[in-house]
């Protein structure tokens, strides 16, 4: 859909993923570097909402942009959910729910940029 | 969140001291919402929400291409809806809920995932449990399994617990 912003998400994963790994590993729970981390990826997620709202029309098939707009809607959800229950667990699996958020959105964001170059 | 950086307790060590205080005890007690139990919630809660998306979409857009996998689609969002919620809310009841929902979960994608396989007419379009969940990476046929013997571990913790406390 618009390759620079995929990437810039793709890379906002992986620095949350591995930021979720290096806590994971040093046993360390949700603090201020992992919301903010958390929080820029949610900002570039709503960009991408807004770019992908307007162009959706470009896709001709109604069930596809169907797909494509639940898809931009349901992405903005994990980061936040895996944050809140992150917040919620004090032990080492608070950083596996965040790891397993950070690579869910990147399924997502990729899948979407599938659905998009199948469709124009 | 907080100034100072956070470390988790050491659940093992403390779960043994704390035992006397009952607020203590309280929030020590296994429960299959906490710990590896919510990597779990999580996971289901994504499976829930993966699962209505597309039944809500095969249903409202084309449901005459194939009405039984559609179908079973949005019975598979509501038995993911129902183990999400059992497994988090964790009490006797959610949990008995949750253990029915899975067992049903484990039935169905092991029968709907060999008709998918005998029978590839029967579903034209993908559905979260058919030929296994390989559209889902096989996330569809493991997390039951998972999910049960969690289940089992936490309810036998469970017992240890009330065992300890009423020798003493």
């Amino acid at each position: 859909m618009l390759q620079p912003l995929t990437v810039v998400l793709l890379a906002g994963c992986a620095v949350l993923g591995l930021l979720a790994a290096h806590h994971l590993l040093r046993r360390r729970l949700v603090d201020d570097p992992l919301i903010l981390v958390g929080a820029g990826l949610e900002l570039a997620l709503l960009v991408q909402l807004v770019v992908g709202l307007a162009k959706s029309g470009a896709i001709a098939d109604g069930a596809e942009r169907a797909t494509f707009i639940a898809y931009l809607f349901t992405v903005l959800l994990v980061v936040p959910a895996s944050v809140v229950i992150a917040v919620k667990e004090k032990t080492q699996w608070a950083m596996a729910v965040v790891l397993g958020g950070a690579l869910v959105v990147a399924i997502l964001v990729a899948r979407l940029q599938q659905v998009w170059s199948l469709n124009v | 969140m907080s100034e100072t950086t956070p470390t988790p307790d050491d659940r093992g060590a403390a779960g043994a001291g704390a035992a006397g205080a009952p607020g203590a005890a309280e929030a020590d007690r296994p429960h299959t919402g906490h710990g590896f139990g919510r990597l779990l919630v999580a996971v289901y809660g994504l499976l829930a929400l993966a699962a209505t998306g597309r039944s809500i979409l095969q249903i409202t857009e084309y449901f005459d291409r194939a009405p039984v996998p559609f179908l079973l689609s949005a019975v598979a969002a509501l038995i993911y809806l129902v183990a999400t919620i059992g497994l988090a809310r964790g009490d006797r009841t959610s949990v008995r809920l949750a253990t029915v929902a899975l067992s049903i979960e484990l039935v169905g994608v092991l029968v709907v995932g060999t008709w998918s396989v005998v029978d590839k007419a029967a579903f034209p379009e993908k559905t979260v449990w058919s030929h296994f969940g390989a559209g889902y990476g096989y996330v569809p046929l493991l997390l039951p399994i998972v999910g049960l013997w969690w289940i089992r571990r936490t309810a036998r913790a469970t017992a240890a617990t009330d065992a300890a406390s009423t020798r003493r």
